[in-house]
């Protein structure tokens, strides 16, 4: 059902980039804007998809770069 | 379905207010992940059943506590603090003290938000250890793991894999609430009953990516 999406996730008081699944992240930033931009690169070049953690480590916003069989509704 | 093992059993007593949600679920996660079947007062939904019982079965029946004091403060003028998870710790310790029957052998991590708060509210446990999570996420599991570890001698993996695997299992979580139809407005909402069965799924499954 996945399909290795990339994620911007909380870093103590930095922000990374991490492929579901991988050992480490691909890159740590000082700011969520600039990790979001990073893993939005990453996943428009992999047609996956990009999935931002909020703070509290909860996805809270998905958005689709590949062949999206859930677009959103509306 | 037949009841966890008390070895194998985690009570969690822990504010159960949005604002906690993310913590709860995120101890849920790393316990289940190690092996272990957390036991929570919202487990059941009998209304028939009277709350207290059903916290005294639970506590009786799991080796291992975790307990949250980070609502031992209020915040806000006229706010009151809560007092059940405190009291909800000491009904625990009464039981390891005092029910015998292997009870003896329970074990208790003892969180806060803030380092040393706690002393000023319940000077009782002053010379007990407990760890501050900051209210993140994050340090709530590595101090769960830390204990399991040491305490219930589950599987010695590191936080950061544990965490790590968290984000996968969220992605899959997401993917597999879209297929069945929820908005992402509703999946947003993260319901910790649902999440909690998603999880054991997921794990049932074997992990998948």
């Amino acid at each position: 059902m996945s399909s290795k999406g990339q994620h911007v996730v909380p870093n103590g008081a930095k922000w990374a980039v991490r492929r579901a699944g991988a050992g480490r992240a691909s890159g740590v930033f000082s700011t969520q804007k600039e990790a979001i931009a990073r893993g939005r690169e990453l996943a428009m070049s992999q047609g996956t998809e990009l999935y931002v953690h909020g703070q509290d480590g909860r996805i809270r916003e998905r958005s689709s770069f590949g062949k999206d069989v859930f677009p959103p509704k509306g | 379905m037949s009841d966890p093992k008390f070895e194998d059993s985690v009570f969690i007593n822990c504010p159960f207010d949005e604002d906690f949600e993310p913590i709860l679920q995120a101890i849920l996660f790393c316990v289940l992940y190690l092996g272990k079947k957390p036991r929570l007062a919202t487990e059941r939904n009998d209304s028939g059943e009277n709350r207290l019982e059903k916290i005294r079965g639970l506590i009786e029946s799991s080796k291992y506590s975790i307990h949250d004091l980070s609502r031992c403060q209020a915040t806000k003028k006229g706010e009151h603090f809560r007092l059940n998870m405190p009291f909800e710790l000491g009904i625990d310790y009464g039981c390891r003290q005092y029910f015998g029957n292997g009870r003896s052998e329970k074990r208790f991590l003892i969180l806060e938000e803030k380092k040393y708060r706690f002393q000023a509210a319940i000077s009782d446990i002053s010379g007990s250890d407990i760890v501050a999570h900051g209210a993140d996420f994050g340090k709530a599991v590595k101090a769960v793991r830390n204990w399991l570890v040491s305490e219930a001698g589950v599987n010695s993996v590191g936080a950061t894999r544990i965490l790590a695997e968290y984000v996968v299992f969220q992605e899959w979580y997401w993917e597999k609430k879209l297929a069945e139809g929820a908005s992402e407005g509703e999946i947003k909402e993260y319901p910790t009953a649902e999440l909690m069965m998603a999880m054991e799924e997921w794990i049932g499954l074997g992990k998948p990516i």
